[in-house]
């Protein structure tokens, strides 16, 4: 994107940085308006943006299918007991 | 005399408490850590330290939260000496995804996903996909990302957590993303 206005706009490396910051923070009016502009211009970026939420679910639900209850499935060490136990 | 019989109850009663919550220990840090060795390592440190603070401990009600608190310790410790390292500021990762103007490479630009987001985690094929490209992640990377979507942790206690500054932490975060984003793209998305 190039042309007179071209100060005024994000490049496409800069805002996918907003779009992920902006799932931890919030963004400040200025950097809320530019993204905005830049995503208006974008399919690319509008596309991360996108992606980016996606991905937060399917994150946050693939670790709940993984254990329901957030334990790790358990994992026997008799090894590890026995070497324990020897060096106490 | 009276202080090798405590010393043969502390170590006795250790002993069954490696026979009782080793495993789950063990379980629990090979999770998090991802290292067989590390968990072992961390696990038998654990219990080495239980056997010294034995004494004060004597009265506290819950062995193995105890435990499993010393353990979370030095969970912490592995973390903030492994990762202490500034996150290099090397642009030659950015590099793989963006022109030098900062638009985006033509073979990089993201595509429109077709289908149902929602049910694809149905789908035993993806998730095989989704591990694979979760795994090609570095460890503290993945670790962030964990620890922020499937824990759902505020940024500044994972930041204390692992030892890394506010900033590393969502450029982490943001490059992870951008990583995995590629990765799911290129496996799944446009086969």
């Amino acid at each position: 994107m190039k042309g007179p206005l071209n100060f005024l706009m994000l490049s496409c490396k800069k805002a996918s940085e907003l779009i992920d910051l902006k799932s931890i923070k919030k963004l400040t009016a200025k950097e809320r308006i530019l993204l905005k502009m830049h995503l208006s211009l974008c399919d690319g970026c509008t596309a991360y943006a996108k992606h980016s939420k996606i991905l937060d679910n399917l994150i946050h639900r693939h670790e709940q299918n993984q254990d329901d209850s957030g334990v790790p499935p358990l994992v026997g060490n008799n090894e590890l007991k026995q070497r324990i136990i020897a060096n106490l | 005399m009276q202080n090798v019989m405590d010393v043969d109850e502390s170590s006795k009663t250790i002993r069954c408490w490696v026979e009782l919550y080793a495993d789950s220990m063990y379980s629990w840090a090979l999770y998090k850590t991802s290292s067989k060795e590390t968990a072992e390592d961390l696990v038998q440190d654990t219990f080495m330290a239980a056997l010294q603070s034995y004494d004060s401990y004597k009265n506290i009600s819950n062995p193995k939260s105890w435990l499993f608190s010393i353990l979370n310790n030095k969970l912490q410790g592995f973390y903030r000496d492994r990762y202490r390292m500034p996150l290099h500021t090397n642009e030659g990762f950015y590099d793989n995804f963006f022109e030098k103007s900062g638009s985006w490479k033509p073979s990089q630009k993201p595509l429109e996903w077709t289908g149902d987001p929602s049910h694809l985690l149905d789908d035993g094929e993806f998730q095989n996909v989704l591990n694979d490209c979760l795994k090609k992640l570095p460890k503290i990377w993945l670790t962030v990302i964990q620890n922020k979507i499937m824990e759902g942790k505020k940024g500044d206690v994972i930041c204390q957590d692992l030892g890394i500054t506010d900033t590393n932490y969502w450029q982490i975060l943001h490059r992870a993303k951008l990583q995995l984003r590629k990765c799911l793209e290129s496996n799944w998305f446009k086969k």
